[in-house]
């Protein structure tokens, strides 16, 4: 459905995208993943053909975005980041516009038009002027613009940036319930929405793919390596000895020193393995005393933070 | 395409830039109504148009000075170029959009020409050959005033680029006769004496469709160096 081949993006000497290369299937959910600045915007640009690479593929449904640009536009519902709306005119007025430079059939544009207001709850509000509406609603008015034109493919920049709760949820209901019929593409910083959503994860940092996985996978390739954190007061530095006493750690390291001479100190075990017993009986004979101790909890944020830093490392 | 010019149209009256326009035109006209033809009792309706030119080198700006530096500066430039409309489609769309802007304001010309038949008989070759010039020198500045446009976000930057490049233009043959042909306004002064030089018609669209190319040549470059 959409394939990007070695993929790179230049401005002048800065390198934004570097040489990616993925592949999303028909009715795939995918998010883009990455902290401020990695290309997710770049990559998203790209794929809609609103900039071009330097260098690379861009295949949409078959068509190169550069040979056959009318065809891959065709076939793409964009909804950029900051919801830009052209404030003069009316809610039904935009919609319309969107369909009408999207080449839809001009007999279907008004049933259409309708259809698509009517899917994102803006009827009641079709002849506002799109200036002055709620955030969440210019929202939806993006939204209808990107869908009116029933495009196979979506893709939308930070859909939910801005939006209070109640609005996060519902777009994502909308997000979730458009998933059953297109191919969406959705970037975002926010892992929880994309645990939620997505079927699959592309992790890009500093210009390059990090990871490409589900949600789970990604989750389960932290869990494995177990890493326990934990406070003590310890004013003799017996820490500095404690891992020739303890059985099967890999790794101690010192994260922090706090104000009230406390320590915290991360623990890995080599094997999927829990320490906590182990430590607490240590540690006791050892008279160190234990403030703190938990597992760290391994969500996608850790998968994300991990692969970030691995990238960051190389 | 069509769609584009329907909107881009319409967002002329939305706003009060297409009002501003024609009535600060009407305006002036009737003033030169006045003081170049009136006033003398004479029947010329092409008179209104020596000093009505000038007026189109301060004016024009307002029209294009927005066509592309607007659309950039709020983002709504990635829904025109992610839709399936070609770059080249685009420019002429708000090129024809802001042309056609100037034919209603000719078109309400005609009410000089009108009181001016209770009076006598105006020379209708004259007027229409004045019109057609009007129309061209604007048609030129437009062009200009978008690729302006084009090349920068800030609308204003847009509005005295154009406005420069006109006066610059306009007094050029001041510094050297060489360079009278380079004025757009003086090539224009010719038609309102009822002459339609292939030569002059010639320049004038030729430098409208340099400027539309340029235009095109930006956007398209904005593209890959973006």
């Amino acid at each position: 459905m959409i394939e990007v081949k070695n993929m790179t993006k230049k401005y002048g000497k800065f390198i934004a995208v570097d040489d990616i290369s993925f592949k999303i299937e028909e009715g795939e959910i995918v998010g883009l993943l990455g902290p401020n600045g990695a290309g997710k915007s770049t990559t998203m640009n790209v794929i809609t053909g609103f900039i071009e690479q330097t260098e690379g593929q861009v295949i949409i449904n078959g068509f190169d975005m550069i040979k056959k640009p009318k065809k891959a536009k065709k076939e793409i519902g964009y909804m950029p980041e900051g919801v830009p709306l052209y404030y003069d005119l009316t809610v039904k007025e935009f919609v319309t516009y969107m369909a009408q430079i999207k080449k839809v059939n001009r007999k279907e544009i008004k049933e259409k038009v309708e259809k698509v207001l009517r899917e994102t709850g803006l009827t009641d509000v079709q002849n506002k002027l799109t200036k002055n509406l709620s955030r969440g609603y210019k929202q939806r008015v993006s939204m209808a613009g990107a869908l009116v034109s029933e495009p196979k493919i979506l893709i939308l920049d930070e859909p939910t940036v801005g939006l209070d709760p109640k609005q996060i949820t519902e777009i994502r209901n909308l997000i979730k319930e458009l998933g059953k019929n297109h191919t969406v593409i959705i970037s975002s910083h926010i892992l929880s929405e994309i645990s939620q959503i997505c079927n699959k994860v592309i992790i890009i940092n500093k210009g390059k793919i990090v990871a490409i996985d589900t949600p789970q996978n990604l989750e389960e390739k932290v869990t494995n390596d177990n890493s326990i954190y934990i406070t003590v007061e310890d004013p003799e530095n017996k820490m500095e000895k404690i891992q020739e006493k303890l059985e099967g750690v890999k790794e101690i390291k010192l994260i922090a020193e706090n104000e009230d001479k406390t320590k915290q100190y991360m623990i890995k075990s080599e094997e999927d393995k829990d320490l906590r017993k182990t430590i607490f009986e240590v540690f006791a004979k050892e008279e160190i005393t234990i403030f703190e101790m938990k597992k760290a909890d391994s969500t996608l944020e850790d998968a994300f933070m991990k692969l970030i830093e691995e990238g960051g490392e190389k | 395409m069509w769609a584009v010019v329907k909107k881009e149209f319409k967002s002329y009256f939305l706003s009060p830039i297409g009002y501003v326009f024609i009535g600060l035109f009407l305006i002036m006209f009737s003033i030169f109504f006045y003081t170049d033809v009136f006033y003398y009792g004479s029947v010329k309706f092409e008179y209104i148009f020596y000093s009505g030119a000038t007026i189109l080198t301060f004016i024009v700006p307002v029209l294009t000075m927005r066509t592309f530096a607007e659309e950039r500066k709020s983002g709504t430039e990635q829904l025109l170029m992610t839709s399936p409309l070609s770059i080249t489609g685009i420019v002429f769309a708000k090129f024809i959009a802001a042309t056609l802007i100037v034919v209603i304001t000719e078109i309400c010309t005609f009410m000089y020409y009108a009181i001016l038949c209770h009076y006598g008989k105006p020379e209708i070759e004259t007027a229409l050959a004045t019109l057609l010039g009007f129309l061209l020198l604007a048609m030129s500045y437009i062009s200009f005033g978008m690729l302006a446009s084009s090349i920068t976000e800030n609308q204003i930057i847009a509005g005295v680029i154009t406005i420069g490049f006109f006066i610059i233009t306009w007094f050029m043959p001041n510094f050297n006769s060489a360079l009278t042909n380079f004025s757009l306004i003086n090539i224009f002064s010719k038609f309102p004496n009822g002459q339609i030089d292939i030569a002059d018609t010639v320049t004038f669209i030729t430098f409208t469709l340099m400027c539309i190319l340029l235009t095109i040549i930006v956007m398209q470059r904005r593209k890959s160096a973006k």
